[in-house]
């Protein structure tokens, strides 16, 4: 609903364009990360590639934090130093977040909300160690380029 | 396991139910009110055969099918040297074929025949004496039979094969037991020869065919174990990461050790977490954020990690400690890392593990502590030693980890079937799991497992795995009282398992440890010690 708000705004801009527009969503950045805001992560990065300037916005990594914690209360503040330190909140809601809570709401249950933030950080934490690598240049462990603890989250591809 | 629940597997044995093959034409009554006597539907395809001979031909197909599918040399000799009927007259070229292919059986017709002693008796009946022609035999006889009944089932050949598979297992493990190894290479060769007719890539062919290898390692290579245990550090990590990557087991572990230390941490400044197989590291990262994240602030995180040496220079250890070192300096935890490394636990020394008395301790051990349980005369029983050494640590908490299974029962026969049941359906839930590239790897992993189990003995075998009962007799007498797992430990193993989309996967709660399973079996179980406070402990609590 949101989202239809945000295109009408823009269609609305772009008819009025010819005659001297008094609304043009990209002028009021505040207005549109509020909208932004809301959206949900597929809709956030179809967002991302309407245009440059919403690109660089929905590449705004708060946007993704309120996403994450959207339906939880607030988290402590030292989350998000760990989080921005393990790869940022747009990684950890698409390799984490949204495959957990996918799959988790096939079995809702109201007492996880919470408990699902915590389970995605921590295998959000085994995915950054993965991506690590080695640290020494002769060891074999430097071939963990392609981390693969989450692959369990992936859906499978029909080969 | 397939072989026991399927339905066609009782069908096939009392060789009454009257399930018919997919070819098979609709119905009789239907078309007879149509028709005169050629059938209109099989016309139409170009073939001509009467309705009243429907049934008859369709059960010699089967037979052919069956016949052609068992002796596959005939069919070039078919191909060339037979008279072939038309095609189209359906019911001549089954029966020209079916004559070129099968001879009248001579042996009793019984469903399930000693493979030993059928040999000789077909031997006279046939030119060739190939192992496997018994099976034909035994089929056609089997159908036979039945035809003088209502319809046939076609014989579903694999699940009759995965019975007749575990049937010889167990006659092949039983005559080792005997020493009758004679009789066991005769078994084996017949193994090998009715898994050539079975898929082996899932299901009972693929944990037979592993335990038809273990046992002819056993028989063959002798009880020494030298190419089983002689993977490289390198080769079993890689192994133990695929196997952590496929199945959950290892992550239900990890998640579960995790949690009871951090609750047993809540409060502690000072902490020092001493594992007792590193591998990767993987168990870490997640209790090293969690300690980050926690009310209060993160501890002093110092952690032990115990692994065996390196060969080739390579410190293997300091590099996963440098990584640990590295994500705990990213979330601000102050931490420190030290690598013991030692080819076996009990090589290790509690002054090794430089435990300061100020700080609390907790020993972790994910499936090391079955592998001290094989008993010397000469030295010490390792168990006690090491258990005894723990406790003089007072560690605030010992998580211990261990697969649900009986492998240690002095008698092979009754160690091979619980192994057979056990890994049967641990490789039930890994085929559940979504394919990925590495399953594969992972199935390595608990092959080598099942070769050690089966082939070893003595110090050899290391995999000497003791259900939650024992474990729970051994610790409490070696000074230990058990911890209850909380409500948080299964909320978060519940969720875990959901994330694995694999249906059939259950957490269950013993008496406050935690075991996971495959359909009610219980696989793994989790379970949290402390040590039993007593005046002469060495650091005061």
């Amino acid at each position: 609903m949101v989202e239809n708000h945000s295109r009408e705004d823009h269609e609305t801009g772009g008819e009025n364009k010819e005659k001297r527009p008094k609304f043009f969503i990209n002028d009021h950045v505040d207005i549109l990360i509020e909208i932004l805001e809301r959206l949900d992560g597929p809709s956030l990065c179809v967002a991302a590639s309407v245009c440059r300037l919403w690109c660089t916005i929905a590449r705004n990594d708060s946007l993704w934090e309120n996403l994450c914690f959207r339906h939880v209360s607030p988290p402590p503040s030292s989350v998000r130093s760990v989080v921005l330190a393990l790869g940022g909140y747009k990684r950890l809601y698409t390799g984490c977040v949204r495959p957990v809570r996918s799959r988790l709401g096939r079995v809702r249950r109201a007492t996880w909300a919470g408990d699902e933030v915590q389970l995605s950080l921590s295998l959000f934490c085994v995915d950054y160690y993965e991506r690590l690598g080695g640290s020494n240049s002769n060891g074999r462990l430097v071939e963990k380029s392609s981390p693969s603890s989450l692959m369990f989250l992936c859906k499978p591809v029909n080969v | 396991m397939v072989l026991y629940d399927s339905a066609t597997i009782g069908g096939s044995c009392s060789g009454s139910s009257s399930s018919s093959s997919s070819s098979k034409p609709p119905p009789l009554q239907q078309r007879q009110q149509t028709q005169q006597d050629i059938d209109g539907f099989l016309a139409g395809a170009g073939y001509r055969v009467r309705s009243s001979e429907l049934r008859k031909v369709a059960q010699r197909l089967e037979r052919l099918e069956t016949a052609m599918v068992n002796s596959p040399a005939d069919l070039s000799q078919l191909a060339s040297d037979t008279i072939h009927y038309n095609p189209s007259d359906l019911a001549s070229w089954v029966d020209s074929l079916l004559s070129e292919l099968t001879q009248p059986p001579t042996c009793p017709s019984e469903f399930i025949m000693d493979p030993v002693s059928n040999q000789t008796v077909v031997s006279d009946a046939w030119t060739t004496a190939e192992p496997h022609m018994p099976q034909v035999h035994q089929n056609i006889s089997y159908e036979q039979q039945s035809l003088n009944n209502q319809l046939t089932v076609v014989p579903a050949m694999e699940e009759d094969s995965g019975i007749r598979l575990v049937h010889m297992l167990m006659t092949c493990a039983e005559c080792v037991q005997r020493g009758d190894f004679s009789l066991a290479t005769s078994c084996l060769e017949d193994m090998q020869g009715l898994l050539t007719r079975v898929n082996t890539v899932c299901g009972i062919g693929k944990v037979a065919g592993h335990f038809i290898d273990a046992l002819s390692r056993r028989i063959f290579q002798g009880i020494g174990g030298g190419s089983v245990n002689g993977g490289s550090a390198y080769e079993n990590e890689l192994l133990y990461h695929h196997f952590y990557e496929a199945c959950p087991y290892l992550k239900f572990a990890h998640f579960t050790a995790n949690q009871a230390i951090l609750e047993a941490f809540d409060g502690h400044d000072c902490v020092h977490v001493v594992d007792f197989n590193l591998m990767h590291g993987l168990q870490w990262p997640a209790l090293i954020q969690a300690l980050a994240l926690r009310p209060g602030g993160p501890p002093l995180l110092r952690l032990t990690g115990i692994g065996p040496p390196s060969p080739d220079g390579r410190d293997s250890l300091r590099e996963i400690g440098l990584r640990l070192a590295e994500l705990a300096r990213s979330v601000n935890v102050r931490f420190a890392f030290r690598g013991v490394a030692a080819s076996r636990l009990e090589d290790v020394k509690p002054w090794m593990l430089q435990v300061n008395p100020k700080e609390s301790v907790a020993v972790n051990s994910i499936m090391q502590l079955h592998r001290l349980l094989g008993s010397d005369p000469n030295r010490n029983s390792p168990i006690e030693t090491v258990l005894s050494w723990i406790r003089s640590l007072n560690p605030k908490i010992m998580t211990v980890v261990e697969q649900e299974a009986n492998h240690n029962q002095p008698g092979f026969l009754d160690r091979f079937t619980e192994a057979l049941h056990y890994y049967s359906t641990m490789f039930d839930s890994l085929d559940a799991c979504t394919v990925q590239p590495n399953k594969a790897l992972a199935e390595i992993y608990i092959q080598r497992e099942i070769a050690n189990v089966v082939s070893c003995e003595g110090s050899a075998r290391v995999e000497r795995h003791e259900p939650l009962s024992k474990w729970r007799t051994r610790l409490s007498g070696a000074g230990f009282r058990p911890l209850h797992l909380g409500s948080n430990a299964y909320k978060q193993a519940s969720m875990l398992l959901t994330l694995f989309s694999a249906e059939g996967y259950s957490v269950e709660e013993n008496d406050g440890c935690l075991t996971l399973g495959w359909h009610s079996r219980p696989l793994i179980a989790a379970s949290a010690w402390q040590a039993v406070s007593d005046g002469t402990a060495d650091f005061p609590a």
